[in-house]
Order: structure tokens, then sequence, then C-alpha cells
């Protein structure tokens, strides 16, 4: 079966045991049911249909990105690290605007977050 | 488009947490595994699980019978910080639900993540412990997977470069399970955070979430397949518990979660190179529940074996169920997990200096091994050196005992005799009790020199662990000091023999057991502070004389 896998194609990891693939390569369609199942996102199969050529489409813009030369470039895949000062002390600052994030939240039951029944499984 | 957001459950490493949680009518207030060693210390060996030993014994009988069981844990230790892993958050265990959020923990868009510092020291500290070899530079990762206790839809973990590994740890095996020391290794040690917390209402129409617990700093402790029993693996356990409390990173009480071991049992015949299908159990909240539950599953698997049903043996999460004392399917594995991991942008690497290492090297207290292995060294026995090291409180109050000059084995007696029978009945902990280490030494002194009875004592030691003060003043206060005065004693031998003529007639005519009645009669009078040496080497020669 096909599958898409971009994440993993991709040089992103900095480990010296991964092997990534390197360069640009043909990227295989998109397999739209998996996709939507690992996103949690129901489909018709009218709306895989409509979906599947506007993926193809992202996937495609980012075979364009693979083509770029990237030789000479350092990669950039986090924000930077100079030793020791990207860290914060333990102090204890608590959230001033509580009421606001509370407020926002779709379903709220006193003192809990609402939400559907996880015991349910697939 | 509809979302169904809880589709599809995968395997979330954080759904452990969860189950302990919702399993929580199951729980037992079982006896820990830290707290085994004392009821065998104490009056009463039979504390000790019989269930516990009569499975160690079968599995072990069946390993003869031609199997060979193959066991890992996966350690997950909360770390007492003031704040949560990547928020200013407080963590605080039992907080009002929802209060100790904020958009970063919550997962609101636009927030970033900032590591705290504590973190990075807790996890060097551990991995030292663990005699790891720490990343001088690591990174962090997002693993993603859906569940509705997780608000960003991925958990920052690392991955690939985790902080330390290739450790090993020591530990001994309590006698009372056979004894002996063994190594296991440790994979690798990892920081993460954890997820929050999910409860199902009764109806089970909807569930609740409380997310004072997302974003609360863990460590991931993975060890290699090296335990082949119940025991080893709650011993394993019981010494992550050990150093955590040593370290002062966490407080590794299991019934709060704040310690959670998953463990990987699979069987083999003896001389297969390959192993056999791996099983996880989950949802244990003790170390004798992770005995019980690995020999059970041990037992389980051999027996398909035997009954030619090994193809029944399949990759699975498996719960323990408390009260039926066995395992149950919790979830089939369909493949291998996809949790689409990629380094985690928002977050620098982890960049440690030597220095840094050294300084937390230099400030490790003395860990339980080393304790053990000293302990041993002078001279006590290893049921002594287990109980002793077992917390570092007690060991503390041992060592400190020890500095005053004092003979370690009567320490050692009082400390793990009386002492802690005293403390457990009034559910205190060393720390707690008014009784210093100083006035320990000086009450043993005083024994040793004769001025108090060790039956006095025993007075004594309740007093100051209630109360405090010195030794001295509740002798004096009291007036205890053991009377060692031959003719008093004397005297207080012939009042009691002039007061039971009954009990002296029937010791004439042969029945001398009742010299431990006319004793106990005459150290009633001396209110417990007569010489029983000497009380009994006259009693002795009266009665002889009277015959």
């Amino acid at each position: 079966s096909t599958r898409w896998s971009l994440l993993r194609r991709r040089p992103l990891s900095s480990s010296p045991n991964a092997a990534p693939t390197v360069g640009p390569g043909p990227l295989e369609p998109p397999d739209l049911p998996r996709l939507a199942n690992s996103a949690r996102i129901s489909l018709s199969p009218q709306e895989a249909e409509e979906f599947a050529p506007k993926i193809q489409q992202v996937v495609d813009w980012f075979g364009q990105l693979q083509a770029v030369d990237l030789e000479s470039i350092e990669p950039s895949l986090r924000a930077d690290t100079a030793a020791g000062s990207s860290l914060r002390e333990d102090k204890a600052e608590p959230f001033a605007n509580r009421d606001a994030i509370i407020e926002a939240l779709p379903s709220y039951d006193d003192p809990y977050i609402k939400v559907p029944n996880a015991l349910t499984k697939e | 488009m509809a979302l169904t957001l809880l589709r599809g459950i995968r395997t979330p490493t954080l759904l452990r947490a969860n189950f302990s949680l919702l399993c929580t009518t199951q729980r037992h207030p079982l006896a820990h595994f830290t707290t085994r060693a004392e009821s065998v210390q104490t009056t009463e060996p039979k504390a000790v699980p019989k269930s516990i030993q009569q499975a160690t014994k079968e599995a072990a009988e069946q390993k003869i019978q031609g199997f060979e069981s193959v066991i890992g844990i996966e350690t997950h230790v909360q770390l007492s910080t003031i704040t949560k892993a990547f928020c200013s958050c407080p963590n605080n265990y039992g907080s009002q639900p929802n209060s100790t959020v904020c958009p970063t923990c919550m997962g609101h868009p636009g927030t970033l993540p900032v590591l705290n510092a504590k973190v990075v020291e807790c996890a060097v500290k551990m991995s030292l412990a663990l005699n790891c070899k720490i990343s001088m530079t690591s990174k962090f990762d997002r693993k993603q997977y859906f569940y509705p206790d997780l608000p960003k839809g991925y958990q920052i973990s690392q991955f690939d470069i985790p902080i330390a590994e290739k450790g090993y740890l020591d530990v001994d095996i309590p006698v009372e399970f056979g004894g002996g020391h063994r190594r296991f290794g440790v994979t690798r040690v990892h920081m993460e955070e954890d997820a929050g917390k999910l409860l199902h209402s009764e109806s089970g129409s909807y569930s609740q979430v409380d997310l004072n617990r997302a974003g609360v700093p863990l460590l991931e402790i993975v060890s290699e397949p090296d335990m082949r029993s119940g025991i080893e693996a709650a011993e394993y356990g019981a010494e992550i518990q050990r150093l955590v409390r040593y370290l002062g990173v966490g407080n590794g009480n299991m019934d709060e979660g704040s310690l959670r071991c998953d463990v990987n049992v699979s069987v083999r015949p003896i001389g297969q190179s390959e192993f056999g299908t791996k099983v996880e159990i989950k949802n244990m909240n003790s170390f004798s529940a992770i005995s019980r539950a690995i020999d059970y599953e041990i037992s389980r698997q051999i027996l398909l074996y035997k009954e030619s049903q090994a193809d029944q043996i399949v990759q699975e999460t498996r719960l323990w169920d408390e009260s039926s004392q066995k395992t149950f399917t919790m979830r089939k594995k369909e493949g291998l997990a996809d949790y689409r991991y990629f380094p985690e942008p928002d977050l620098p690497e982890v960049v440690l200096t030597g220095e840094y290492i050294d300084e937390i090297r230099n400030l490790m207290p003395e860990l339980p091994e080393a304790k053990r292995r000293r302990y041993e060294n002078i001279g006590l026995s290893m049921q002594d050196v287990i109980f002793l090291a077992n917390d570092d409180k007690v060991a503390h109050f041992f060592d400190s005992t020890l500095e005053h000059g004092t003979d370690a084995k009567l320490a050692a007696n009082w400390i793990m005799g009386d002492i802690t029978a005293y403390l457990k009945d009034e559910k205190l902990s060393i720390d707690e009790s008014k009784l210093t280490p100083l006035e320990l030494s000086e009450m043993i002194a005083y024994i040793k020199n004769g001025t108090i009875s060790g039956k006095i004592a025993k007075e004594i030691v309740v007093d100051l662990i209630a109360k405090g003060g010195t030794v001295k003043s509740v002798i004096e206060e009291k007036d205890l000091v053991q009377i060692a005065d031959p003719a008093a004693i004397e005297a207080m031998v012939d009042q009691v023999l002039t007061d039971n003529p009954k009990q002296l007639e029937q010791y004439r005519a042969g029945k001398t057991k009742l010299q431990g009645y006319f004793a106990g009669q005459v150290m009633k009078a001396s209110k417990g502070k007569a010489s029983p040496v000497l009380l009994n080497k006259i009693l002795g020669e009266k009665l002889k004389g009277s015959c």
C-alpha cells in the first residue's frame, strides 16, 4: 500500500543514527484515508475525493521545495542554543488570566473540562 | 467534515497514568515493597505477602521445567519541581482541578515552551545515580497522538538523543526471597512532560479532564530486559524509588502516580536465543503488585507454551486486576504505533558542560547501593543492611547515631526494633520523631554501663520519641536508675517469696518453671528497675537454698 510519510522522508532529525533520505526524490501520492485517520478527521468518500487533489497540490509544493539546492546552507531546525542561557529558573508565576482561558473552553463542567467519553474505542 | 477526536486510540505512553486513575476502585492499600523490610524486622514476619513467595517459588519451579522469562521495565518518575517543565505554572499535586494552568500547558497556539533548569538538574542527578553515559547535547522531539488529556496533540519528549543512556542499577534481593546481588542494565533516561488526568463520569456519557498535571516534568527510565522474575522486577522498581527519594528529585509515591512502572514480559524455552512475544502489563500500584502481576503473566504464558498454544501469546497490553489477581487484555496492538516523531522546533538543544555535571556529581549524596556495601562491611546482617538503607531518613538517623561512637549492631537493633515499631503505630516517620541520634547513643551507653536496664530503656525511648528531651533528664525525673544494690534486691526477693507461699510450695514440689513468675513479681515490685542479672542470680540462689 502507498504510504505518505512526508516527515519521515525529510532529513529533519539530527540523530547520528538516523539515515534520512537526502535530496529530492519523487513523492508518493497521499493515502488520504490514512492521513485523515492520523489527524482524527472523518471524511466521507465524497470529501476524500474532493480533498485528494488539494493535498496532492501541497505535496507537489513540498516537492518543489525539496528541489532547492541546500548544499551550502546550515540546517535550521530549532531555536538557537547558547549553553545554559535558554533555561528558565524554577520559580512559579501563576498565570494571571485563568478566567479567560477557562472562558474559552468549548465545554466546561466546573471544575473539569468536559470532553466526549474517552473510553469508547474504535 | 466532523472532528472525531476520540477515535482510534493509539498507544500513548501516557495512557498508563490515566488507567491508574480509571481504576481507583480497584486500588488496595497493599503493603508496599518498601515497607516489607520493616515487617520482617518487627515481630511479624508473616506480614510478607505469602503469595509473593509462593508465586516466586512457582516461577522458579517452572523455570526448571525448561522455560525462561525475560522482563523489561519502563518507569516514569514525576519530578518534584516547583514549576512545570515548560511553563511557570506551579507543579502541585492535589490542587483544585484546572487551577494550575496557562496557555502554554493548555496548548494554545502561539505559546512557546521554555525548559525549566531544575528538570535538567534532576535528569543529570538521576542519570549519574543510574551510572549512565550523559549526552552533552540532547534534544526534544514531538510525539504525536490524540487523547483528550494531551491538549497540544503531541507530547514533548526525547526520541533519538535522550539525555542519558547505557547505565546500570545494582540491587540486593531481600533475604526472604533468596537473597543475592543483581545488576540490571538501564537502556536510557529521557526528559518529557506528563499529560493531564482523565476522569470518567458515572453515567459514562462523557469524560472530565484536569490539566493541572499537563506539562509536569517526568523522567522516563527504560531498563534492559535483564529481569527474570517478579521479585527481581519489583526490587528494580524499589531501587529506582530509593534513588528518587535519596536524590530528592521526586516523592516516588506510587499511589499518587508519581512513580509508575510498566513491565514487558516474555517467555521462551531455555536454549532459544530469540525472545518470545512480548506482553505489556500496566496498572500496578505497588511493588508487590508488580511482582505478582509478572509471576502471574509468566505462568500464563508458560501454560500456553505447554499446551502448544504459544501462538495465543500476542503482542498486547494487559491490565493487572488486583481483585482477581490476574491480567486481562486491554488492547491488542495492530502493528507499531506511529507517533510521527520530529524535532521540537520551539526548544533549543540541551547543551551541558563538564563543569555543570561535575558540580552535580560533587553534591550527590551517598546512594543506597554504596550505603548497603558500607553497612555490610561494618558487619551488619544482610537483613539489617537492606532495612537501614531502604529509607534515606532512617539511614541518616543510623549514620548520625554511629557518629557518636555507638556500636552499629546495638544502634541497628534499637532503630529496627522499638523505634520502628513505635513510629509505625503512631504513623510517624523517623524525622518526625523527637528522639535525636545523640540521645539514642546516650541511652545505649547508659544500658551498657548498667545505669538503666534494657527494659527501662524501652520505656525511655518511647518517651523520647514522643516528647524529646534528654535520656538523663528522663531517668532523673522518673527515678529510673537501675537498682544494682544486691541487698535491696535481696530484700525484694525475700518479700515476694514471703508473699507467695503457695507458689513457693509448688516450686518446691518440682514446678521450677515458677522461677519466672517470681522474677516477674520482683521486677514488678521494683517498678522494673531491678537489674535483671542480679535479680536472677539472687532469686536463683534463694530458691535453690530453700529447697
